[in-house]
């Protein structure tokens, strides 16, 4: 029994350090990793008025802006953007649109995960990207009273 | 009747008729089959064939219709108007068993930047691959090292550290397929996206 105890110490040992250095680098990585992850895509070409945000928090857009998981993309009738989501999925907004990014998941190692678009007015054309490919089943657009299933890459979705 | 009844009349008659929601099917750039499906609570249609649409009526049909690009454009001038740029890719080469580029690929990133720099809202992606000596484990590792020394490299030059992704795609893309634990130059590279 003695002859077990020490070797079983020094192996807990070994793997309580593992542990808190494994904790460390984890916490070292994963406030920029974070950060990162906060952006689902960007805003490309933006045209008149158009805001982002989430209930009564709204920013106006420029290029180069974020948009994050469950954002709603919002145009006047001046208004239009282009997004490019991290996956590589464009999306399109028309004017007086009213678009949610209500899901978006993307592990960019394994090009896994999950997308969900929900068009409560107004038009969108959007192009698919990585999940599309990958994950067809995972991409999903909704209307207030339909689902679109997507296995092509190119099409329009308009809410009247 | 006035007029102004009729016009009236007309405008919700008109709007009794326009459907709830209608999605349109786009050629694919390359030709190859496309579809898809929509499902509400009365049915389900696949759309399949270019400028194919699918339509939820006021009345909870769900009902399919061959248009035409000319009709399609004249619905959707706009929203087509819009730009869906294409990306472009880059491949950089690493000093070998390092994350230092080769002064060729070193001298290409100027010109990676400018373009980038280019695009309304413009960033990139930087890919790091590895070849397949070594544990998936750890080229999964290996590879987001070379991607975030090539990340830092470009925020150096002054672009936007938020525009810049790196991505560490392990062993998964080979350029030059091989067998595990084969060293292959030509697979340790990074890519840059510009989007």
């Amino acid at each position: 029994m003695a002859g077990f105890a020490v070797p079983l110490r020094i192996a807990m040992k070994k793997t309580v350090l593992l542990f808190s250095s494994a904790a460390c680098a984890l916490a070292l990585f994963s406030s920029p990793l974070l950060a990162q992850e906060a952006r689902s895509g960007t805003f490309k070409t933006v045209q008149g008025g158009v805001s982002v945000g989430q209930g009564e928090a709204r920013r106006p857009v420029q290029s180069g802006g974020a948009v994050a998981e469950a954002d709603q993309v919002q145009t006047d009738a001046t208004g239009s953007a282009v997004l490019l989501l991290r996956d590589g999925t464009t999306i399109a907004v028309g004017p007086n649109t009213k678009v949610d990014l209500t899901r978006f998941q993307f592990d960019s190692t394994t090009q896994q995960g999950n997308l969900a678009v929900r068009v409560l007015q107004g038009s969108i054309r959007m192009v698919t990207g990585l999940l599309g490919k990958t994950q067809p089943d995972n991409v999903k657009v909704t209307t207030p009273a339909s689902t679109v299933s997507v296995r092509g890459t190119d099409f329009i979705v308009e809410v009247l | 009747m006035s007029m102004r009844l009729v016009a009236l009349l007309a405008l919700v008659a008109l709007q009794a008729c326009a459907p709830l929601s209608r999605v349109t099917l786009l050629p694919q750039e390359d030709g190859r089959a496309t579809s898809v499906q929509v499902q509400t609570a009365s049915g389900v249609v696949d759309v399949t064939q270019p400028y194919q649409t699918a339509a939820l009526q006021r009345d909870g049909r769900l009902t399919a219709q061959q248009s035409s690009a000319e009709e399609v454009h004249a619905a959707y001038g706009p929203l087509l108007a819009l730009p869906v740029p294409a990306a472009a890719r880059f491949t950089l080469q690493f000093e070998p068993g390092s994350s230092v580029l080769t002064a060729e690929s070193q001298s290409q990133l100027g010109g990676i930047l400018a373009q980038a720099r280019a695009r309304a809202g413009g960033e990139m992606v930087v890919v790091g691959h590895t070849d397949r000596t070594g544990s998936p484990q750890a080229n999964d590792t290996l590879s987001l090292q070379r991607a975030q020394a090539v990340r830092e490299l470009l925020i150096k030059q002054g672009f936007a550290p938020e525009l810049v992704e790196a991505v560490g795609r392990g062993e998964r893309e080979p350029l030059v397929p091989t067998e595990a634990n084969v060293s292959e130059p030509r697979n340790r590279r990074a890519e840059i996206i510009v989007r």
